[in-house]
Order: structure tokens, then sequence, then C-alpha cells
């Protein structure tokens, strides 16, 4: 493809090291600047160095996943993987100069190493797009802005190796400068890392900082409980079926497995001016169909509450066309008693008691909320701080 | 990054050139990796440090988040309001535990609202729509079926009011004693019923009771255009007053 002696190989593995090391770069500072317990906007661009945006819904689904830090439970947010692939950049693009710089006096066994090592990062990329397809769903911009530029190197090493590879007139180097580079590249990878754990702020004096709820329990007839299999850990929720958020941090509380050890309490807060007086419009028209449905979902609340969160989008635009059209959808899927129940004016009732409750414990107008026993956890602890905050609240839930 | 020469290769055995290029390339690389690497480490470094400061200031423009709460509406003027108040302090809503008082008589709701007959019924104007005039024949205290189905109705829309008043009359044929006690039966019938139909513990604290007999804040006939249980019936003077006026009131008390 090259031809002997070309440096093109070494440019375009140049040129997507320091892309990569941009995009990481981005990555880790949105996550960083989200320390503060703030919000933020995200980057979410294929647009090296574009600036950060509020819409960026793809990118904070993927910062707020699990598998966007690691060791978080010890670390509020864990340590974000993007510093690993920020500081292995940093080796990539020194490495690349060199192999520009240095031309056809390269070794073959430093162009090998650089093959092997350069492909490290299409793994890693492969490896998280994967996760991203099949566990959200979606692909955020700055990390496929990683993933093509990680191709991109793992193409310009290969090349330079395969370009090189029958040039016997090469000089050659020890072999122990391999481990040597490979300690290079370790330390690296690990610098800011290390540099990050030993710098971010501790949150545990935050945590604590969001209050408690007045009434541990709503009374009567009315709590729908969802108890995990192994549950320890009594929580009250507030959710509303068709919120993204809700969502979201559902899914995290499924994914980390975390919801098999809460006994919940939920009370269904739609935030739909239909049942919601503390509203002025609809937030998610539709949300206190749903929300009733749940509420006649009874021993299966759980598996109804899932399914409106599955759907979500789907429910919102039927919400969106009409009652009628959202309660056909219902009924489609739960059948006719349910549907039923959902019409039933004691449901009404019920689900206006969740309201009460919510008004008169003054909760924010805000899903999703958790509480663990009384105490309020803060919005920003339910998403990237979130097994941190367990583990120093609750830390049975994570065993 | 150091690399040996190799000797076959043209220019390499023996001259030094390639060999300090070589060396030079190293080192450029080297320095390079050093550099980029520090710079890393101290761009986070910084990022985190900034987030800390962040994290100890007080946020400027912090998104105000509404706070839950029940209902207010326009009609909860002060005026109105103070009423309320006095209604629940003093007709036992705002009392707990056994033996609280339970509702107002007129000599009650006399003194306590401190107002003019009409001034304490235009009060209620605001509440045409949301309540309900449910109507009794002459003399009884039974709620007849479409009474039941207007308070079931009023009952159920309930929104974001905390409390619901029952405000019941008697007309003027009779004693004043009398109609006290038959207003005070008439509203005793409308809390009775709430009782079966909501099976809600807590009842005791949400719903006001007013038994106003013929002494006090008795309706002219043009209160029979608001919505009633005998809609189709002859209304006047007196059977608008054989009557007990029911709605939740969406206002904070």
């Amino acid at each position: 493809m090259f031809s002997r002696g070309s440096k093109a190989p070494a440019i375009i593995a140049l040129v997507a090291s320091v892309l990569g090391l941009i995009f990481a770069s981005n990555s880790t500072l949105d996550y960083a600047a989200h320390l503060d317990r703030r919000l933020h906007n995200v980057h979410c661009s294929f647009i090296p160095g574009a600036s950060a945006v509020p819409e960026a819904e793809a990118c904070r689904a993927a910062m707020y996943s699990p598998y966007s830090a690691l060791l978080k439970d010890q670390y509020w947010g864990g340590i974000p993987i993007s510093l690993f692939g920020l500081g292995a950049f940093c080796f990539f693009a020194a490495f690349s100069l060199y192999l520009l710089l240095n031309g056809e006096r390269t070794s073959r066994r430093t162009l090998a190493f650089f093959a092997l090592v350069g492909t490290t990062p299409l793994l890693v990329s492969l490896l998280m797009l994967t996760i991203s397809i099949t566990q959200l769903g979606q692909v955020c911009k700055t990390c496929a802005g990683i993933y093509i530029s990680s191709a991109l190197l793992a193409f310009g090493a290969v090349a330079a190796w395969l370009s090189a590879r029958m040039d016997s007139t090469r000089p050659t180097v020890s072999f122990a400068l391999v481990p040597a580079w490979l300690v290079a590249l370790c330390a690296t990878a690990l610098a800011p890392a290390v540099v990050y754990a030993a710098s971010a702020p501790d949150q545990r004096p935050f945590i604590t900082q969001c209050g408690e709820i007045k009434q541990a329990k709503i009374k009567g007839d009315n709590p729908v409980r969802v108890r995990g299999s192994h549950a320890v850990q009594p929580t009250m929720l507030f959710e509303d079926p068709l919120c993204p958020t809700c969502k979201a941090f559902h899914d995290r509380l499924v994914t980390e497995n975390i919801i098999e050890k809460l006994d919940i309490e939920l009370v269904l807060f739609p935030l739909d001016n239909d049942c919601n007086w503390m509203l002025d419009s609809a937030l998610h028209p539709g949300a206190c169909i749903v929300s009733k449905a749940v509420l006649c979902g009874e021993g299966n609340a759980r598996q109804v509450l899932e399914w409106a969160y599955d759907q979500q989008e789907y429910l919102t635009r039927a919400g969106k066309a009409g009652e009628n059209t959202l309660r056909s959808v219902i009924k489609q899927r739960w059948g006719e008693s349910l549907l039923r129940c959902v019409d039933d004016k004691k449901t009404d009732v019920r689900l206006n008691n969740h309201l009460h409750f919510a008004s008169e414990n003054n909760i924010p107008v805000s899903t999703p909320q958790m509480y663990l026993g009384k105490r309020r956890v803060c919005d920003e602890d339910t998403d990237l701080g979130l097994r941190f905050t367990l583990a120093q609240l609750s830390p049975e839930v994570l065993k | 990054m150091t690399q040996a020469v190799d000797p076959g290769r043209p220019g390499g055995s023996g001259s030094s050139r390639p060999a300090g290029a070589g060396a030079m390339a190293a080192i450029v690389a080297l320095a390079a990796g050093l550099l980029l690497t520090a710079g890393s480490a101290l761009a986070v470094r910084s990022w985190t440090s900034t987030a800390a400061e962040h994290l100890l200031e007080p946020e400027k423009e912090k998104p105000k988040v509404a706070i839950a709460d029940q209902a207010e509406v326009a009609y909860c003027t002060p005026q109105f309001k103070q009423v309320l108040e006095r209604v629940l302090h003093s007709c036992g809503l705002a009392a707990e535990g056994e033996g609280a008082r339970r509702g107002c008589k007129p000599a009650d709701v006399k003194t306590f609202a401190s107002i003019s007959d009409d001034d304490f019924n235009a009060l209620f104007t605001p509440l045409k729509d949301r309540g309900g005039v449910l109507m009794f024949d002459e003399g009884r205290d039974e709620l007849d079926e479409r009474g039941k189905k207007l308070l079931e109705e009023r009952w159920y829309a309930r929104k974001g009011a905390r409390y619901f008043f029952v405000v019941a009359r008697a007309s003027k044929t009779g004693s004043p004693s009398k109609n006290n006690a038959l207003s005070h039966r008439r509203a005793n019938s409308v809390m009775f019923f709430l009782k079966q139909l909501s099976n809600d513990p807590e009842i005791e604290q949400k719903v006001g009771l007013l038994w106003l007999g013929n002494e006090f804040a008795q309706l002219s006939k043009e209160y029979c255009s608001w919505p009633n249980s005998r809609a189709d019936e002859k209304c006047d003077d007196e059977p608008i007053n054989r009557s007990a006026f029911v709605s939740w009131v969406d206002c904070r008390l």
C-alpha cells in the first residue's frame, strides 16, 4: 500500500494520536468538570475542539454509564477510562513522531512493537463500541472520535510495519528496549489517572447535604413495592415512567445489580399537568396514564415500569398523539383488565395520593429522586457518584 | 528509543551522521512524550482543582427547582384564606387526637368569620364550578342518589387541594334550634358518605364541616344556578338552603 520508506504511515499514526489525544482530553475534561457536582455542557462532536453543548444525550448517557470509569466505589464518579486513553495517546504521539523523524533508520523490531501496541487502542475501542451498542443503545460522538482515532492509529502502525517488513537493510535494536517501551507506555497511560485520583476533591462532606424526607412511608393502600431478590436497604424512589432521566437511572440500578439489594417503595410522580397540579404544562404528556398503569400492575408493577422505560420513546409519541392512542397501546400490551383499572376512579385517587405525598413532603419537583431510608440522595449522586455514594451511605448494597 | 546502526546500510558503518540523527529523533520524541504526558497530567490536575474550587463556592446561577406543594389558585385571597384558616382552627381540622372538636355551628362561624353573611357567601363564589350544592328534602338529612353522585364526582376531583369543605344549611321554615340540628345532621350525612366512599383513615384531617342552620349566610335564589344535585327541580330561596355546599379548596392554608 505504501512504498518502502514512505513516511505516510508515521504521519497517519501521528495525526491519529493527536486526534485521540484531543478527543480523550475532551472526554476527561467533561468528566472532571462534573466533580464540582453541577450541571455542565458536554463535548459531543466529531469535530476535534468543538465546544461543549447542552444537548448531548448520547455522550451524557455514556458518561453516566457504569462502563465509563473504574473504581467507582472508591472514587466519586470513578477514574474515567478516557484518562488511560489520554496517557496512551501521548505515548503513541511521541512514538509516531520518532518514526517520522527516524524514517528508514527505524528497525523492524521497533515497527513490529509499534504495530503490536498501536492496535491495543483499537481493541479497547471495539470493546467499548460493542458495549455502547449493546448496553447503551447509542454511540457518543466523542467516544466515536476516539474509536476512529484508534482505528487510524492501528492502521498507521500496522502499515508502517508492513511496509518495512521485507526490508532487510534496516538496522536492528536490542530486544531489551521492548520491555522499556512497555514500561514507558504503562507509565504514560497511568500518569493522568494517578494525578486525577490524587487530586479529585473529596465528595464525602457533600453527599449527606440534601436533606431528609418528612414521612418515610406513603400511607394506606397506596405504596407500590418493588422488592429486590436480596433486598437490604429500604429505599424510596420518586419516578415518572416517561422521564428519560428516570429511565437512565433505573437502567443504572439494574445494570449494576443494585436494584436487587433495594426494598423500594415507588412513588409515582408524573411530570404531566393532566394530573399533576404542580406544573403549568406537561413535560411528559401521557405520564399520568402510564403511571396509573404502573399502579395497576400491583405485583407486576416493576414489569410495567420497565416496559414503560423500554418503550419510552414510543409511549411518549403516543402520549402526544392523545389519550386514546396511549390507552390502546396499554391495552394491547397489558390487556383489558389493566386498562379498566387505569380508568377506575380509585386509581385516580391513588395516583393523586402519590402526588399529595410528594407535596406534603415538599420534595423538589423533579425526577428521579432517591431516598435511602429518610435521607435524600443528591441528584448528582444518582448518576456519576451513585456507587461511591452507596458505598458511603449503604455499603451493604454493594456487597 | 536509541538504536543500533545497521553496518550493512549505505552510510551506516563508520558514519556518525545517521546514528546522530537517530539519537536526535529519539531525543526529540522522548522530549515530546515527556512534554505531552506532563502537559496532560497538569491539565488533569488543573481540571480537578477547578472543580474542587467550584465545589466550595456557592453556585451563582443555580437553576431554581420548584418545590412540591398543594395547589394555590387565584381565588385564594388573603381574606378567603383568613376565614378558612379560622375554620380550620376553630372547627377542629387542625386539631389532632381523639376528642378533637369536629365542625362548626352557626354561633362559632359568626364569631370566627367576623364578616357579614353576604361577604361570607361571596368568598365561596369562585368555587361555583369546583363545588356543588347537594339538595335535601324538607326536614330531611338523607342524601339521595343524585346527591351522592354529585358528591362522589366532586370528591374524586381533588387534584392539588388539601381541604374539602362542607357548608350545610337549612331553610327558614322552623325554629333556629331545629334548623341548627337539621343542618348539623346534613353535614354529618355528607361526612358519613365520604367515609364510606374514601375509606381514608385520615379523612377527619381533610374535611371541614360547617353547619349554619338558618341563622347565618343564607343563600339567595341566585345560587340556584350553581351546579346542584336537583337541577331539574324548581328552585328558590327555600330549597337552595335545604342543602350542603361541598367543594375542595385549592388554597395553601
